[in-house]
């Protein structure tokens, strides 16, 4: 049967994780790395690249390289203006719509880019399946983690992205949630706690209650737009206004990788060198004081909301790299009262719970239940531009709640509806999700319909809509134009898209195999006609086969550049075959000078 | 004459077609989740007396049993009939767990059950009679103190009076908060005599009363709230 995985989708680096006998493990790569970096590059022949590789070419072509996509997700180009203008890639689309992604010279949306994180990450599970020996090692199913305060349009953004990977994404859950479940594993208690997940990219606090194997969120918060990246960003200011502010893209990926380093250094270290001069830990905690001081606030707001007191929290879990910050760590224990635990790896602890998530959906485990809430109330457009609140925030989900609407002229057979998240009394202060025209009401006079419109929060946190009109019970259609998201029509086009890209994508591939291995016999040809025997050894070739050599390799070399994949094949062919008996005599040379040179050692 | 209508006792299984009893979440022919059609009420669902002093921790642990027979992560491989029933049947207890979780909206809940609810066109909007004295109180004082600043007082000054003009309001609050106990504990013991709607109307009205001056109170407080912040 094929198999589930559960995916960490990160703003610096995604993970995959699965469930072997009980326990959840990271899914490595050949060489043992669990990280898969969030960059995808695109190479001037069309080529994507992926993870460490795309990380290489941030330093030697910026311009065609994404990372931090997923800051992206679920926004409008008007959302990220000002932060676009910072970054190497080329950010555009229309005003009020999604935003798109210039990669080579192919456009892409936020969730394509992350459809080609996450199709690396499937290759990378299958090809551990199938080394594992499984008969079927495809992976088509996926629990994928958003943080906590990600709204309707950014999950839905994360659920696109996962179909156009195709995967089918069983279930969207939120990461501090998904770590409570990874730690809730070795420890079977009860008790009140908090998880502050500060990551690459975003921010989350979640109050937990623990009890009965029922991980039940009552409260969270976060800033979707706070982490490590903010931390980055100042200190590449430092350097940059002692530097010039003028510097080549590829210039300031160096200095980028140059205040990470620093960054990581002084976690455990008093100093460090940045820029040629000493950097020390309390300048650095000073610097990044006030970005940190930002995620305490959600974390008053989210106890409060929880009705608790910071005194009341059993146990504190740190998850995310920034947490590795020593005074990331100092503030969370002074806040809470008590020192956070970090036996888990930050990095890993978010996928791990994502695979114990699939692992209960496709088992029918009932060992553990999360519960978790809806981080943003719901609400629609009322008169004078003011929302009214259908379904609050940090209720249970799934979750629903109904609003009767009726028309305002004779005979109207429509109503627009505007549905909104966030806390905000004005419209304007709130996101906007959707707008949908409700078709269909009974010609009847102005105010006598009543449609009552049924909105449904389900487990993911993602918002379906439904009308009924009572008086002659009639179903209504519903058209929802999502504010900032992708219509299924165009889910669909993109992944019909990837897969004939896939298929140039993998031509791409197979041309540079083919180069490779004609380089390789090339190289081992010029290497033989320039050995000091090969004048002796030539001798017993039979006539005229060193200058059909010598040909073959001219020929090959003059296709080398070409993008016709089957005619270096070819070349590569004549060569080898042109070379074969060569290789023997030289082989057999060497093996018997090695036999000899034992003998002499052995006697 | 009771505005209440007679509750249906029976569903049908959507599955087998057999009969069950409404507050049922299984169908006790087939197992089968049963899909929420016209289910019983809040209370009943969670297998609580219409009682407004609950025991936190039986609706707690009510809550946490049916989440684990319910839950959308246990039905992910079932057929679609039984998906949706689990969604709809898990969001209900969702809701239902939300409302009677809090003592007001719990109330608020219990006097729409009866037939009792608050609201039509006047009610909420004029000011209760019990309050009249405050709000003509408050009233005069915010007048005083948004002359007070439009003078160009020192804005220490002014607030200082806001705060104070909260004082009897809150105390008005408290004094509520006391009153709806106690009416809360007198619709507990008709319930468990088994009382009939006679006795029960007029503790409904006086908590639908309670209700609408509660809500008065706290929009008053709101909009002290409102002059505070500007």
């Amino acid at each position: 049967m094929s198999r589930v995985v559960g995916i960490d989708l990160g703003t610096t680096n995604s993970l995959v994780a699965f469930v072997q006998e009980g326990a959840p493990v990271v899914i490595r790569d050949r060489s043992g790395d669990g990280l898969l970096p969030s960059i995808v590059s695109a190479a001037p022949d069309g080529t994507i690249y992926v993870g460490r590789e795309a990380q290489r070419r941030l330093l030697t072509d910026a311009a065609h390289t994404v990372y931090s996509v997923k800051r992206f997700m679920g926004k409008g180009v008007d959302d990220v203006r000002d932060e676009a203008s910072l970054l190497p890639f080329r950010v555009s689309g229309e005003s009020g719509g999604v935003v798109k992604i210039g990669l080579g010279d192919r456009e892409f949306t936020p969730p394509e880019i992350s459809a080609f994180i996450l199709r690396e990450l499937k290759r990378r599970a299958e090809a551990f399946f199938a080394e594992q020996g499984e008969v079927d090692n495809e992976v088509d199913r996926a629990v994928i983690t958003v943080p906590a305060y990600f709204n309707d349009a950014q999950r839905t953004a994360t659920r696109d992205a996962g179909r156009i990977a195709g995967l089918d994404v069983m279930r969207i859950i939120n990461e501090p949630t998904a770590a409570s479940l990874a730690y809730g594993l070795d420890k079977r208690h009860a008790g009140l706690i908090a998880v502050y997940d500060f990551g690459g990219g975003t921010f989350d606090i979640s109050i937990l209650r623990v009890e009965d194997g029922v991980f039940q969120v009552l409260a969270t918060g976060g800033d979707t737009h706070l982490g490590g990246d903010d931390i980055d960003l100042l200190l590449m200011h430092r350097v940059l206004a002692q530097v010039g502010w003028t510097q080549s893209a590829e210039r300031i990926q160096e200095i980028r990788k140059a205040v990470i380093q620093a960054k990581w250094d002084l976690s455990d270290r008093e100093t460090t060198e940045l820029n040629g001069a000493p950097f020390t830990r309390e300048e650095f905690d000073t610097l990044i004081r006030p970005i940190v001081d930002r995620t305490l606030e959600p974390c008053r707001q989210a106890l409060a909301d929880a009705k608790l007191d910071a005194s009341q929290i059993d146990e504190v879990v740190l998850v995310g790299g920034s947490t590795r910050i020593p005074l990331v760590r100092r503030l969370v224990g002074e806040l809470f009262g008590r020192t956070p635990h970090s036996e888990l790896n930050p990095d890993e602890v978010v996928a791990l719970g994502a695979a114990v998530q699939a692992d209960i959906l496709v088992s029918g485990s009932r060992e553990m239940l999360l519960l978790d809430v809806t981080p943003l109330s719901l609400g629609i457009e009322t008169l004078g531009g003011v929302v009214s609140k259908i379904i609050l925030r940090n209720s249970t989900i799934p979750a629903t709640g109904s609003e009767m609407f009726t028309t305002g002229a004779d005979n109207q057979t429509a109503v627009d509806i505007h549905v909104l998240q966030g806390e905000r009394e004005l419209v304007a202060d709130n996101r906007s999700l959707a707008r949908f025209k409700l078709r269909g009401i009974p010609p009847m006079p102005a105010g006598l319909p009543r449609v009552q419109v049924q909105f449904q929060i389900d487990a993911n946190g993602i918002l379906s809509v439904t009308a009924h009109e009572l008086r002659t019970d009639i179903e209504q259609t519903i058209e929802v134009k999502p504010s900032y998201g992708l219509t299924d029509e165009e889910v669909e086009r993109m992944l019909l898209e990837s897969f004939e890209h896939a298929e140039a994508d993998f031509a791409a591939r197979l041309l540079i195999e083919a180069r490779n291995e004609a380089e390789t016999v090339i190289q081992a040809t010029e290497k033989s006609l320039r050995a000091p025997e090969f004048d002796e050894i030539a001798r017993e070739l039979p006539q005229g086969q060193t200058q059909r050599i010598e040909s073959a390799l001219v020929d090959l070399k003059a296709v080398m550049e070409s993008a016709d994949r089957e005619l270096i094949q070819e070349k590569t062919h004549v060569l080898n075959d042109a070379t074969r008996l060569l290789a023997e005599l030289m082989m057999n040379r060497s093996v018997q000078a090695a036999l000899s040179g034992k003998n002499v050692n052995e006697m | 004459m009771s505005s209440s209508s007679p509750a249906p006792t029976i569903q049908v299984c959507r599955d087998c077609g057999g009969g069950a009893p409404v507050d049922a979440h299984f169908c006790p022919q087939c197992t089968k989740i049963l899909s929420i059609g016209r289910h019983g009420d809040y209370f009943s669902f969670l297998g609580l007396p219409r009682r407004l002093n609950l025991d936190p921790a039986e609706l707690e642990k009510q809550f946490r049993t049916l989440s684990r027979q319910f839950h959308p992560d246990y039905f992910y491989n079932a057929p679609p009939g039984e998906r949706r029933a689990s969604l709809e049947r898990s969001s209900y207890l969702n809701d239902a767990y939300r409302t009677l979780k809090q003592p007001v909206a719990r109330v608020e809940y219990l006097l729409q059950l009866e037939g009792f609810a608050p609201g039509g066109p006047d009610q909420g909007s004029k000011v209760p009679p019990s309050l009249l004295e405050e709000v003509f109180a408050l009233n005069e004082e915010l007048d005083e103190i948004r002359d007070l600043r439009a003078s160009g007082a020192e804005e220490s000054v002014w607030k200082a009076r806001l705060e104070r003009a909260r004082g009897p309001i809150e105390h008005k609050r408290d004094a509520h908060e006391a009153g709806l106990q106690e009416l809360s504990s007198r619709w507990d013991a008709l319930l468990d005599a088994r009382a009939g709607i006679v006795e029960r109307r007029p503790v409904l009205e006086a908590l639908r009363e309670r209700v609408l001056e509660r809500n008065y109170i706290n929009n008053l407080l709101a909009g002290i709230e409102r002059e505070l912040a500007q």
